[in-house]
């Protein structure tokens, strides 16, 4: 049966605002297009045909957090009306049209977000904000709960995110929606609407008839609500009874929307090629504008002249708006883009002078959870999650302990998604947490990398800076673990990271190097709202001695007094002989380790080495790098991961590009797969090969043939 | 030929000064019949008639800057401007004012009939010249080329927070009007003349419009003037806060409860309803009802801050206006002349 008005609490002049709406969204879809074959718009995936979300919009709160997807103009015109003074045909409009003035992504993209309407901006997504929303809600939740002053979020509001039919097949939906679903079987508060706008096809696949209601009406712990996304009224009616269930019972809820699309996928897309005439003819039939039309007819709002003269004055007055748009300024810079790449650095605090957090000698995993310890008691706002990371203390004992110590509000395991972790990393960060999450293994970091790449890392570019998701993700990777082979446990490469801009790596190489790094990766994400990867070389984390046995030279020591107890961010660390070297290693990781142990035997036979720790991979600390070498002696790169595409490369590229004038060399790993048992040797550099290289660089004889 | 799109901004209180004496009978002769029954129809509720205030011979401080003389000159010269207005050319697309201008607005844009706005605006007039507690400051924040000096403008807001019963009255973007009790205002002075700049300028006769201090005003106010003589605009309206209210989709409750309610005991911001005017509705020109044209400094300061058409300062603004002005002030003779019939 057909919702009536007073089903929808809707009064008739709230369906004419609505329709309004409605047609604004249509009118900047059409101007964009008219614009676009001028060459001046630029984005032609439009809302039209899906303008029944300016219900859903009408329905949640302005400080409800919504993800929204790229057919979301109808609900963003409807949201801002909510606040007034949000110019917000204009602000749509630079965005169309690339003006560095659009004050979301400042002429980045087109994007649906807004920092005073809580809409955190999205570019081209296929479901990759679902995990973040997921986060997000988990975080309204928890500050319920456990009441924070940084909260962002308020501890009644909702999230929201919102997806095409076809979208909810990918597996960042299917992971998100199942992890909601989770939590919500668990009792786990879970205050979010997955929206999902069902216009039946994605791009030219059909989507099997019914599917969305087959796939996801029957899930534990997720309550399915259906309307009518062409029917206004059945939409805000839809929405109702979802917002009650995630509003009053913070229950997840699937709000499934029919819509159609109309016009095509986009602007470029020549939907005849795939679909019949009269399939489009239908959809074009069924148009929720034709549909809001008759309502308000019926409703005795308008008659049909009175909509043909508003239909006319809006199409006027948003034409004015875009050719106005169309005169403001774009970037004209590379600098002009990439400002926004890395967030602005904001309140920057000096360094309180602290204590050492481990009193006595500790390895490396064991002054990683002394230091997690230490910082979290220090900010409520930092959360640490992970597989197995709570009652297990994680695989290799790196947060042991801090459960008990700071409950499972803070220190809590996650089920087994990569996805879920870190979209609950970018959504708790958007509601003012300080997460750092944990990957158990470098391996698994690549099922879900698109959750750094594609979305933690554009953040601030898309948003201008104004948005910004600090975390920290502590990886536990690299190879030569003892006792558990296998190429997942021992996974050697890093390229996943080494290409997104914005992103920091760190890798430390001792407990002393961890503590003072994994200090400086929480100020980083802290007060430079910076994504840090932190990645824990697992072979180093029981490792006590450098040299000799019981010299515990890798053990975490608190610094003697005046001592540098700051790795900062850019700064590498040089081991052995500073005056006059014949040669530098630059190296990290476990290759610092071998490389300091060959330097003490390079030194045994006359061969004077110093020894380089990056520290800080991504981006590559060059200034501290060409500082720390004399520009004409000779330079030996020691990277552990693949030959190909690893920072062996890069580094190699680099120093020649600044002008070094001495030999260089690059040992590496094999690209090879890791094998399981002693095999794994064969293809893994070892420190034998540094020594040899070395002595060959010096002019010295190789090891075996001393004399 | 396309009509140009133009949004008319309404002019607040201290539109009508010595020079605009006679205004009415100068530009409105025709019109002479309304604003004769708008003026008997206030002289039950013991106004003054405003022709015969706009026919004396000199102008007089007493007679003319009260504030209930002053809002009927202002709102029978506004009104009468709008109707001058040359509808062929121009097409309204939407409508906006300062303070004062916003009821001047109601009527224009068809919400308030033109009798029931010469009502409301009496009405208020007699109230706040009744019972209108504290005053304004008048107080530039702008650099000489007219672009915001924001670290001005931000020690004055801070300096509003800090003060008990000061508060923003009306934000004009590089100009703003403070207003607040006696002791606020005193206080106020004095901080701002320590800090140095421009002097603050006590606006005479104003009371302190457009703050808490006038809650009883608005609840007053809400017992006198009844919510049925609102009615839906014919032309979009643009609030104090930069809100839109449709013609078809305008909630005439909620117009009536903001009139009577947050407008009178909010900050009024101006600068937001004249920037929401130029990005939502993309006009050709923007006109300025008269009398006067003190509001046109404001709103190319607006202009300015937003860079629009290009303007980034006074000279910029000047040039333009001179070129083909994107702004057209009735009170001025020259630029009427490009408004009217």
């Amino acid at each position: 049966m057909r919702a009536s008005l007073d089903d929808a609490g809707l009064s008739r002049i709230k369906l004419i605002e609505l329709f309004e709406s409605q047609i604004k969204s249509r009118r900047l879809d059409l101007e964009s297009r008219r614009l676009a074959g001028q060459g001046k718009s630029f984005y032609s995936i439009g809302s039209s045909g899906h303008e029944g979300n300016a219900g859903v919009a009408d329905v949640f709160r302005v400080d409800d957090i919504a993800f929204l997807h790229y057919r979301s103009g109808a609900f963003l015109i409807q949201r801002a009306a909510k606040r007034p003074g949000t110019p917000i045909l204009w602000d749509m409009a630079l965005s169309f049209v690339a003006s560095s003035d659009d004050p979301v992504s400042g002429g980045r993209h087109k994007v649906i977000g807004s920092a005073d309407l809580f809409i955190p901006p999205q570019t081209s997504t296929i479901a990759s904000h679902l995990p973040k929303a997921v986060g997000a809600a988990y975080s309204i939740g928890a500050s319920r709960m456990n009441p924070r002053e940084d909260a962002v979020l308020a501890r009644d509001s909702v999230a929201l995110c919102s997806f095409g039919d076809a979208s909810s097949n990918h597996s960042t939906a299917q992971g998100a929606v199942n992890a909601a679903a989770w939590g919500a079987y668990r009792a786990v508060p879970m205050p979010l609407v997955f929206i999902c706008e069902d216009n039946g096809i994605g791009i030219s696949v059909p989507t099997p008839r019914s599917w969305v209601e087959a796939n996801f009406s029957q899930r534990p712990g997720l309550t399915y609500i259906a309307g009518d996304g062409r029917d206004i009224v059945s939409a805000v009616r839809a929405a109702r009874e979802a917002e009650a269930i995630a509003r009053k019972r913070r229950k997840p809820v699937f709000l499934h929307l029919r819509t159609v699309r109309l016009m095509g996928h986009a602007g470029s897309d020549m939907e005849t090629q795939y679909r019949s005439r009269q399939e489009i003819e239908r959809d074009a039939d069924d148009d929720p504008l034709l549909h809001s039309a008759r309502r308000v007819m019926e409703a005795d709002g308008l008659s049909a002249a009175d909509i043909a003269a508003l239909y006319e004055r809006l199409s006027g007055q948003i034409a004015c708006v875009m050719d106005q748009a169309t005169t403001r300024p774009r970037l004209a810079s590379a600098q002009q883009v990439m400002v926004s790449i890395a967030p602005a650095r904001e309140g920057l605090s000096a360094a309180a002078p602290k204590p050492w957090p481990t009193p006595k000698p500790v390895h490396m995993s064991r002054a990683i959870s002394a230091t997690l310890a230490q910082e979290m008691q220090k900010d409520e706002n930092i959360i640490c999650f992970g597989e197995d990371v709570g009652r297990k203390g994680g695989v290799y004992g790196a947060t042991v302990g801090l459960q008990k110590q700071l409950g499972a509000g803070r220190v809590f395991d996650t089920l087994l998604d990569e996805q879920t972790i870190l979209g609950l990393a970018i959504g708790s960060a958007h509601n003012g947490q300080l997460p750092i999450a944990e990957i158990q293994f470098l391996a698994y970091t690549h099922n879900a990398e698109d959750q750094l790449r594609g979305e933690a890392a554009t953040l601030s570019f898309f948003s201008n800076g104004q948005f910004a998701n600090p975390m920290v993700v502590r990886i536990a990777g690299l190879a030569y673990q003892k006792g558990f082979g296998g190429h997942f446990h021992n996974d050697n490469s890093i390229a996943v990271f080494r290409d997104i801009p914005g992103l920091v790596l760190a890798c430390p190489s001792s407990a002393s190097d961890a503590v003072m790094m994994l200090r400086e990766a929480i100020r980083l994400a802290r007060e430079e709202k910076r994504v840090v990867v932190f990645l824990e070389p697992i072979a180093l984390y029981g490792t006590k001695d450098l040299h000799d046995s019981g010299d515990g030279l890798l053990l975490s020591h608190a610094p003697a007094a005046g001592a540098q107890a700051v790795a900062a961010f850019g700064e590498v660390a040089a081991y052995g002989d500073s005056e006059a070297p014949d040669l530098a290693i630059v190296t990290y990781g476990n290759g610092a380790v071998f490389a300091r142990r060959s330097a003490k035997e390079l030194a045994s036979r006359g061969v004077r080495a110093k020894v380089i720790d990056l520290r800080w991979l991504v981006p590559l600390p060059m200034e501290s790098l060409l500082r720390h070498l004399d520009a004409a002696s000779p330079v030996l790169i020691v990277d552990e991961c693949r030959e190909s595409g690893s920072l062996g490369e890069e580094l190699f590229t680099r120093l020649i590009e600044a002008g070094h004038g001495g030999e260089i060399r690059r040992l590496s790993g094999r690209d090879s797969f890791i094998p399981l048992g002693p095999a794994a040797d064969e293809v893994l550099l070892q420190q034998d090969d540094i020594t040899e290289a070395a002595l060959s660089m010096t002019g010295t004889s190789a090891p075996g043939k001393r004399s | 030929m396309n009509r140009e799109r133009a949004v008319v901004i309404c002019p607040g209180r201290g539109s009508y000064s010595a020079q605009e004496l006679g205004y009415l009978a100068r530009h409105h002769e025709q019109r002479a019949a309304r604003i004769a029954d708008l003026d008997e129809q206030r002289e039950p509720r013991g106004a003054a008639a405003v022709a015969s205030l706009d026919a004396l011979s000199r102008f007089s401080p007493a007679k003319h800057l009260p504030g209930r003389n002053a809002s009927n000159l202002i709102y029978t010269s506004a009104v009468m401007d709008f109707a001058a207005i040359d509808q062929e050319r121009f097409d309204i697309v939407a409508v906006c004012g300062n303070s004062l201008g916003w009821y001047l607005s109601l009527a224009c844009a068809g919400t308030l009939s033109l009798e029931d706005g010469a009502l409301l605006v009496d009405t208020m007039g007699d109230l706040m010249e009744r019972e209108g507690v504290g005053g304004q400051l008048l107080l530039s924040v702008a650099h000489d080329d007219w672009t915001i000096d924001h670290e001005r403008r931000g020690m004055v807001l801070s300096l509003l927070e800090k003060i008990d019963g000061a508060y923003l009255s009306i934000d004009l973007g590089a100009t703003l009007v403070l207003a607040g009790d006696d002791a606020a205002l005193a206080r106020l002075k004095r901080d701002l003349e320590a800090a140095g700049g421009d002097a603050p300028v006590r606006l005479p006769k104003h009371a302190a419009f457009h703050t808490p201090l006038l809650s009883d005003i608005a609840e007053t106010a809400r017992g006198l003037l009844a919510a049925d003589l609102f009615g839906a605009p014919a032309t979009p309206l643009i609030d104090g806060r930069g809100g839109v209210h449709s013609p078809y989709a305008a909630d005439v409750d909620a117009l009536y409860s903001y009139t009577l309610g947050a407008q009178i005991t909010r900050t009024y911001d101006f600068a937001k309803s004249v920037e929401v005017a130029i990005k939502e509705f993309a006009p050709d020109r923007l006109i300025l009802l008269g009398p006067g044209y003190s509001l046109g400094a404001p709103i190319a300061q607006v202009l300015i801050a937003h860079r629009w058409h290009g303007m980034t300062s006074r000279d910029d603004f000047m040039a333009q206006q001179k070129r083909d002005p994107f702004l057209l002030a009735m009170g001025r003779d020259d630029q009427r002349a490009m408004t009217t019939l």
